[in-house]
């Protein structure tokens, strides 16, 4: 469709336009008339920006926020969980109320050299079958340490925050710890007054480990709640170091009798172990 | 009025290109003034002559919006709308080369006020001469993707 050419009249008022802009260039270059109209402009520009940025980003920027600081935190939560836990390890070994100190030979040397830096080293849990811990004859643990030194871990003691938990028995990609309630193993334990000696074998259950003694060779009358303690006589674990109470007696005929004792640590309890060669 | 705000939001738009634009080409001594090219090509597009009060207005606004001297983009703005308007009949003898001629030269027109108005103590001629070939290979562009995608380039204002 054609367009009309402008007529007269609007050739005059786009005249009378430009003659209008230019009146408004003229006073805005040689004044400061417009200034409170810009200024209005640019603070409505700028608080509108930040309106329609807090209505639609910083919603969303603090869902991004909260679920960067909640990993951040979880991290952290790990970090000093894992501090704590090595601390606990520490504790276990330099604790005076621990028995591991009735051993005169570890502790000995860390008191001449005013140095409680037990050789031990830390080690994670890779891997464990609880339902295997709790129902079946075969205990074992995976863990993975982390090597300080070139040791070789096979025959090393292994123990977290409670107590002994087993020893290392083989070394591949991790290594295979052997736990006290597994039936294969067996624990030379006695009483504090080395008046009795035994090997308390795994049971198959979790906690318990089994010690079986013909009582007209040992007469010393053992009470449930008595405390064992290794013996030190496998040469795998150090003596007196506390292994767990009594929990049950069965006398299975005239010449066995089996003590039930119920052990100090749970290897379910923490995924960090302290891995110590004795 | 669903159109008048239409036409306003897409000037704001451009005019945010514009200025992002201008940024990044001034290290080169181009200006493209992609405003003032938007309004000559929807005057040019328009079924009917655009009135000097609408040139005005826009023109204002522009000002206003990209925080130049008020009347700069009006003068300019009306100017155009009256050479559109004057030869809107005579565009369609003319080939796109012309038109394309006529655009980048009116573009180069504008930087050159523009810059008169408002960097009047570093004028550069580098800049009008390097503009003048830029602004008439955009529109070269433009007119050639109109051409090979009309339908996506025909926008309702």
């Amino acid at each position: 469709m054609a367009r009309a050419a402008p007529t007269p009249g609007q050739k005059l008022s786009f005249i009378f336009f430009i003659i209008l802009g230019s009146l408004f260039l003229y006073i805005d270059i040689t004044s400061n008339n417009f200034k409170s109209i810009k200024n209005g402009f640019k603070s409505f520009k700028i608080s509108s920006f930040y309106v329609v940025k807090e209505i639609s980003i910083e919603p969303l920027k603090s869902i991004v926020n909260l679920s960067k600081s909640k990993s951040k935190l979880v991290e952290e939560n790990k970090d000093l969980r894992e501090a704590l836990e090595i601390s606990y390890i520490n504790n276990y070994l330099v604790s005076k109320e621990n028995i591991f100190f009735k051993d005169k030979e570890i502790i000995k040397k860390a008191h001449n050299e005013n140095n409680y830096k037990f050789e031990y080293d830390i080690a994670y849990l890779k891997s464990i079958d609880p339902n295997m811990y709790k129902c079946c004859d075969k205990h074992r643990m995976y863990i993975d340490i982390k090597q300080n030194s070139d040791n070789l871990y096979v025959e090393s003691i292994v123990f977290n925050t409670e107590g002994l938990v087993g020893q290392i028995i083989d070394e591949s990609r991790f290594y295979e710890v052997l736990l006290l309630t597994d039936i294969s193993h067996s624990l030379p334990v006695k009483l504090n007054s080395s008046e009795f000696f035994c090997n308390a074998k795994g049971s198959g259950r979790s906690e318990y480990i089994i010690c079986t003694y013909n009582h007209l060779v040992w007469t010393k009358e053992i009470e449930e709640n008595q405390i064992f303690y290794t013996s030190g006589l496998g040469g795998i674990y150090p003596k007196d170091i506390e292994v767990g109470h009594v929990s049950s007696i069965e006398i299975i005929d005239p010449t066995q009798t089996n003590i039930e004792i119920k052990l100090l640590a749970n290897p379910l309890n923490g995924d960090m172990f302290g891995v110590l060669k004795y | 009025m669903i159109s008048l705000l239409k036409r306003l939001f897409l000037i704001i738009f451009i005019n945010f290109i514009d200025q992002n634009f201008a940024l990044l080409f001034s290290k080169i001594f181009i200006i493209i003034p992609l405003t003032f090219l938007a309004f000559s090509f929807y005057v040019y597009k328009s079924d009917k002559n655009i009135s000097s009060l609408e040139a005005f207005s826009f023109g204002f606004f522009v000002d206003l919006i990209s925080d130049s001297y008020f009347g700069l983009n009006t003068i300019i703005f009306c100017l155009t709308t009256y050479l559109i308007n004057q030869n809107a009949n005579s565009f369609k003898l003319f080939s796109y080369l012309q038109i394309c001629l006529f655009f980048g030269l009116s573009a180069s027109a504008y930087v050159g006020f523009s810059q008169l108005i408002v960097n009047l103590y570093d004028f550069s001629y580098t800049t009008l001469l390097l503009s003048l070939f830029a602004n008439i290979i955009f529109c070269f562009v433009v007119a050639l993707v109109a051409s090979y995608y009309p339908q996506r380039l025909s926008i309702k204002l």
